[in-house]
């Protein structure tokens, strides 16, 4: 079944497939942290707030605007950016070298990481790879945009 | 010998007639029976999660309602077990709890104890195989692995040299400053094995590195050692190991780096929870840890600029030795090194200590390092 991106019908599919694979993300450990995800579009923002607790992605609700004080952190992005890192997930089943989040954020130059308190800044890294391996589940996903 | 019992109990006729006494007749003395403790009902709050420290935090056995200052005790007791006459003294150095307390301590631990890793299994080693990097790049990425495995021994001993001093009332304490010295042997391990299977073996000690990284260990007080190494040493290793994923020429250092990183910010993250805990909590410490940053800032600044290490990065990051790459590279380097300063002065500011800009050394060099690379056209976002 395909799902369009921007939409909560994207990470609720994602969440569906989390649950499958519990074993995986019960591996890699609790994930406690609440984050927000903007996509940009034609100089406006579909806001996604994603809340996961112990291993599980626990609620997503699309939102007008995001306030840092409520969310850790917020991956934000324009569209394209988005739409590039998941088609490379698809190709390679996980995102390679140059689409994985931290190298797209890391100088703000692709994907902007937004955040009021660095501690909350700090939970994108504490819980990286289970970030990575969730996003790196849309490889199982037809996606379109 | 640096501990005797108190008695010699092989000669002491008493104690040897009460063993075979027992033996003979079965006669059980119970009195531990008695012991005048709570009886709790510990529950999971979640399920999923399990039993946590957080769902035994209770009456007698909880952390909330500990004092300040542990006068009760300074044995290897259990808090919340009653302790009778004869349990030694353990000498405790620090048994006030404001001094290792932080925010939430007891959910870094669990996390710590989720979250573990294997170096030897987790990391797809065998994806190495046919990865030829060119001399310059290989060199340089074991040069940056040679460097991190000193970094890493060091924060392996920072933490397990204090966990004996620690007032063992203070059990969730405790418990993560181990957790933390396992995760640092794991990075020392997974870095040494890295730096072998680039197929160059080791480059070189860092003399630099190492005078900022004895600092760690030579604090007068936990809070000290705290600053020091969770929030200055490893906020700028934080920002080191996200740096060098995006830098990382193979997928196999990508992951290396995730995983390395995720332990790294749950100690920055402890950290931050303390200092702001100790603030609060211990004013009259402000004083002396604003005088331990001064060094520790000093030393960091010194540490970040070893030949060894921003020559290796300033390679890797520009993607060879060509004119071309050696200028975008020096660029890429200035904006990481700026960046671990700035994120430095954000974690203090929000911790509670905004006055540290004034006062530091540090900040001044980095306003100077901001206007030097504006100056030079590099952008900074
Ligand atoms: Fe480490
Ligand atoms: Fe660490």
């Amino acid at each position: 079944m395909g799902v369009s991106f921007p939409s909560t019908d994207y990470f609720e599919a994602l969440k569906a497939r989390m649950v499958e694979q519990d074993e995986k993300f019960r591996r890699l450990g609790y994930i406690d942290t609440t984050f927000g995800v903007a996509v940009g579009q034609n100089g406006k923002a579909r806001n996604f707030i994603l809340e996961f607790e112990v291993f599980d992605l626990k609620n997503v609700r699309e939102v007008a605007s995001i306030d840092l004080k409520q969310v850790d952190f917020v991956l934000e992005g324009d569209s394209p950016v988005w739409r590039e890192m998941i088609e490379n997930i698809k190709r390679n089943g996980q995102a390679d070298a140059s689409h994985d989040i931290n190298t797209l954020a890391h100088f703000g130059e692709r994907l902007k990481i937004r955040y009021d308190d660095p501690d909350g800044h700090d939970k994108l890294y504490r819980f990286m790879e289970s970030i990575q391996e969730f996003f790196d589940l849309s490889s199982k996903l037809d996606v379109s945009f | 010998m640096a501990y005797l019992a108190t008695n010699n109990y092989f000669e002491d006729k008493d104690f040897v007639d009460k063993w075979l006494y027992t033996m003979r007749t079965g006669e059980l003395d119970l009195s531990w029976m008695n012991a005048a403790t709570e009886k709790v009902k510990p529950k999971e709050a979640n399920p999923r999660r399990g039993l946590t420290y957080r769902d035994i935090d209770l009456g007698s056995y909880g952390y909330t309602d500990m004092p300040e200052k542990v006068r009760r005790n300074r044995s290897y007791a259990p808090r919340g077990a009653e302790i009778p006459e004869g349990v030694p003294d353990a000498q405790p150095w620090v048994s006030r709890k404001s001094e290792l307390w932080a925010f939430n301590t007891e959910s870094y631990y669990e996390e710590a104890v989720s979250r573990q890793w294997n170096a030897t299994t987790d990391i797809p080693w065998d994806r190495l195989e046919g990865v030829e990097l060119p001399e310059n790049i290989g060199k340089s990425l074991s040069q940056l692995m040679t460097f991190l495995t000193e970094v890493e021994m060091i924060a392996t001993d920072t933490p397990a040299m204090w966990l004996p001093r620690l007032n063992p009332d203070f059990i969730e304490v405790r418990s993560f400053i181990a957790s933390q010295a396992m995760d640092e042997a794991r990075h020392a391990e997974v870095f040494r094995k890295r730096a072998l299977t680039t197929g160059w073996g080791l480059m070189q000690a860092s003399p630099m590195n190492e005078m900022a990284l004895k600092h760690l260990r030579d604090a007068d007080s936990f809070s000290e050692m705290s600053v020091a190494l969770h929030l200055v040493a490893e906020g700028n290793v934080l920002t080191l190991f996200r740096f060098s994923e995006y830098l990382s020429p193979t997928d196999v250092d990508k992951r290396i780096f995730r995983l390395v990183m995720q332990d790294e910010a749950r100690h920055v993250g402890y950290g931050m929870q303390h200092f702001k805990y100790v603030l609060e909590h211990f004013p009259e410490k402000r004083e002396v840890l604003h005088a331990h940053l001064d060094e520790a800032e000093n030393i960091s600044f010194a540490g970040a600029a070893a030949t060894e290490l921003t020559e290796a990065f300033i390679i890797l990051a520009g993607g060879g030795m060509k004119q071309e790459n050696i200028e975008e590279g020096i660029k890429i380097t200035t904006k990481f090194n700026l960046k671990q300063m700035q994120e430095h002065f954000e974690r203090l500011d929000k911790c509670g200590m905004p006055e540290r800009r004034e006062r530091s050394k540090l900040y001044k060099m980095y306003e100077m390092g901001v206007a030097a690379a504006q100056a030079a056209g590099i952008n900074l976002n």
